[in-house]
């Protein structure tokens, strides 16, 4: 048989039907606000720099004995965890009775340009924790790391031990050499030395075109297709447009740590294959002994399941979980089987493990 | 608001004409060539861009627009051109037909003739980011220096002016550089665009099977991005890309660190300061304020240390003191 069948006045009908989402468009688009994002309310404990610590307020007090404390990404903005109000993994945690934080690293410019690993790790990160540890009133707390924040944790966890309940890391790289890690594989060709020494900071656009890069029909067209079904459907286009805000609200990276992040986890794989030194103390996984939950997504494009899976072959504890959830990189936080399925399963991981 | 009115009237009439002529040319299975020459002679693009005129001044929803409109216009062209297919089709089913007839979609009027047979480059220039630009953007900008450059090129520096002189030829061969590595790359997406389209037959055969045959114009356009992606994907994973993406990048920066040279050269013959002066200056503070941060870490132990000290003091003091009296009772 033939593969295509497609009837002329089929094909006249869907471009009829893409007319009159255009027209509805023209209304739509314009009577669109602003999109805003962050569901939760949430109050600053701690400030540092550009670094601030919230923590979330709940409707009922939380239950849990140790808080959680989110450290993002650097790249793009922590609030992917609390987009709005059906899409949000800090308002369902809190709903489970987590008390949570979390590090808003804000952006980043001149001023912060020398700032490196060896700061934001045994630097920023140990004071949020020793913040929150202070603020809840307990000795050791929970840490939840995201993508390269993921990476970060795991440095913290092998340096700073003594401050952590339990470890969870969602969407994180461990091994960089995997043979379906796109970003990796291109930057092993790059000479980080000179990109930094060019450009200082690197600006958010140029990171932004990288990713976009990654899958440049889907991301760069195909998404923008599909945007022609959803032009009549004003709730629909502002959580599109708040998505799309998110991925292009992006902070510049500091020069310093992305040479070091680039160098010793991209291109030396040194998370995995060790000699990692972080200030002046070297990172070794098999130091991490307190329990760790590493959840990843199947369909990540950023951070593929191969390069978060083998982390519990490195890591050093013996209550070790993992947890692989059917979704993208950005689905693990907004789609609604996230909803339903990452909060419920952290809780329950750790409530096992506090009580 | 008169105005937004009246270009949505006269976009509503361009539209009009143009859905009319199509189902005139569609509708009929029969169409004669008039009908599709007049439909073709339609600028259904221009009905795009005048759409896309209306939010010039929508501000941040501008942008989002753009996007929208450059997606849209492939989509459009590949529905005139499978409806015009679907139309004037033969019985007999031909993939490589269906193929070119994709392919050509993807060349609509007004397109960058450069892009032409390569929808992936096209995919990434469409990639509205500054930071991809600006390369362009310099590239452009630097071209008189670049013709200054070139004509000194072959000359061997010396004299008063020679590290000038030097300093363009390195300039000059960093953008010939530049120029090279650029087309390296721009071959490497050419020859993941044919790959797509190859592997888009591959596909379209496997979609022979009853119940799996593609009825819709979307279903077929999401095929062929899948096939683009997949494409994509085994060169951008390939060693040679690497090599090819790492030069790129490699030589950008190069072109990029002379201009910057340049502008502090002139910078400092005008007495202004430097990128580099303000971050050496910048280099030092942070390390002066980590200095005192780890002081002040220093000094939070000390005072906890000795917090410590005299509250054990205190209580090795009353210790001392309960067990005197205790000694006192027992002697008394």
């Amino acid at each position: 048989m033939e593969p295509i069948r497609i009837d002329p006045a089929r094909a006249l009908d869907e471009a009829l039907r893409a007319q009159s989402k255009l027209a509805a468009g023209m209304r739509t688009l314009r009577e669109v606000e602003d999109v805003d994002y962050g569901a939760t309310d949430k109050e600053a404990i701690y400030r540092e720099d550009k670094v601030v610590v919230y923590r979330f307020k709940g409707k009922n007090k939380p239950t849990a004995k140790a808080p959680i404390l989110i450290c993002y990404a650097l790249v793009n903005r922590p609030y992917m965890v609390d987009l709005q109000d059906d899409r949000s993994l800090v308002k369902n945690l809190l709903a489970l009775g987590e008390d949570v934080y979390l590090i808003d690293w804000g952006y980043p410019d001149g001023a912060d340009r020398w700032l490196t690993l060896d700061d934001y790790i045994n630097g920023y990160i140990r004071r949020c924790v020793d913040a929150v540890a202070k603020h809840a009133g307990v000795k050791k707390i929970n840490l939840l790391g995201i993508c390269q924040g993921g990476a970060f944790s795991l440095c913290f966890a092998s340096l700073h031990q003594d401050k952590l309940q339990n470890l969870i890391t969602m969407v994180t790289p461990v091994d960089f050499h995997t043979p379906d890690n796109m970003l990796s594989h291109w930057t092993r060709g790059m000479d980080v030395d000179l990109f930094v020494d060019t450009l200082g900071n690197v600006p958010a656009d140029l990171m932004n075109w990288c990713y976009l890069t990654l899958k440049p029909v889907r991301l760069n067209q195909q998404k923008y297709i599909g945007m022609l079904d959803i032009l009549d459907d004003k709730t629909e286009l502002e959580n599109f447009l708040r998505m799309e805000k998110w991925i292009f609200d992006s902070p510049d990276q500091a020069g310093e740590a992305f040479r070091q992040f680039i160098k010793d986890f991209y291109q030396g794989n040194k998370l995995v294959k060790g000699g990692l030194k972080i200030g002046e103390r070297e990172v070794s996984l098999k130091n991490i002994t307190i329990p760790v939950l590493n959840i990843f997504a199947e369909q990540d494009h950023l951070v593929p399941p191969s390069a978060s899976r083998p982390l519990g072959e490195h890591i050093g504890t013996k209550d070790y979980t993992q947890l692989a959830f059917k979704g993208g990189h950005i689905g693990i936080y907004v789609s609604g089987r996230a909803q339903r399925e990452v909060p419920p399963a952290i809780h329950h991981w750790l409530g096992e493990r506090t009580r | 608001m008169a105005d937004t009115a009246r270009a949505f009237e006269d976009w509503q009439a361009l539209s009009r004409r143009y859905w009319d002529a199509w189902n005139d040319a569609t509708r009929n299975a029969f169409a004669t060539s008039t009908q599709t020459a007049q439909a073709d002679a339609l600028p259904w693009h221009e009905g795009l861009e005048q759409w896309s005129r209306m939010f010039s001044q929508a501000g941040s929803q501008s942008e989002i627009v753009e996007r929208l409109l450059t997606g849209a216009k492939s989509y459009f062209a590949l529905l005139q051109s499978m409806a015009a297919k679907s139309a004037n089709g033969s019985d007999a089913f031909d993939a490589k037909a269906w193929t070119d007839t994709l392919r050509e979609s993807f060349n609509f009027p007004g397109a960058d003739a450069s892009l032409f047979d390569n929808p992936l480059a096209r995919a990434l220039r469409e990639v509205a980011g500054k930071g991809a630009k600006s390369i362009e953007e310099l590239s452009k900008g630097a071209e008189p220096w670049m013709r200054e450059a070139q004509t000194l090129l072959g000359l061997p520096a010396f004299g008063y002016l020679r590290e000038h002189q030097e300093h363009y030829q390195k300039f000059a061969q960093a953008m010939l550089d530049q120029q090279q590595q650029t087309n390296r790359y721009n071959a490497l997406l050419a020859r993941a665009s044919g790959r797509a389209f190859e592997l888009l037959e591959d596909k379209l055969a496997a979609r022979a099977e009853p119940g799996r045959q593609i009825d819709s114009v979307r279903a077929l356009y999401d095929l062929w991005v899948d096939a683009a992606e997949d494409a994509y994907a085994e060169i951008a994973l390939s060693d040679e890309f690497r090599e090819v993406y790492g030069a790129l990048v490699n030589a950008q920066m190069r072109v990029r660190k002379h201009v910057q040279e340049e502008v502090e050269r002139v910078a400092t013959d005008l007495g202004m300061p430097t990128r580099t002066e303000i971050d050496s200056m910048g280099k030092r503070l942070h390390e002066v304020r980590r200095e005192l941060k780890q002081r002040d870490e220093v000094t939070a132990e000390l005072a906890a240390l000795r917090a410590e000290i005299e509250k054990l003091k205190g209580a090795s003091g009353k210790a001392k003191a309960s067990a005197k009296r205790a000694t006192k009772t027992r002697k008394g």
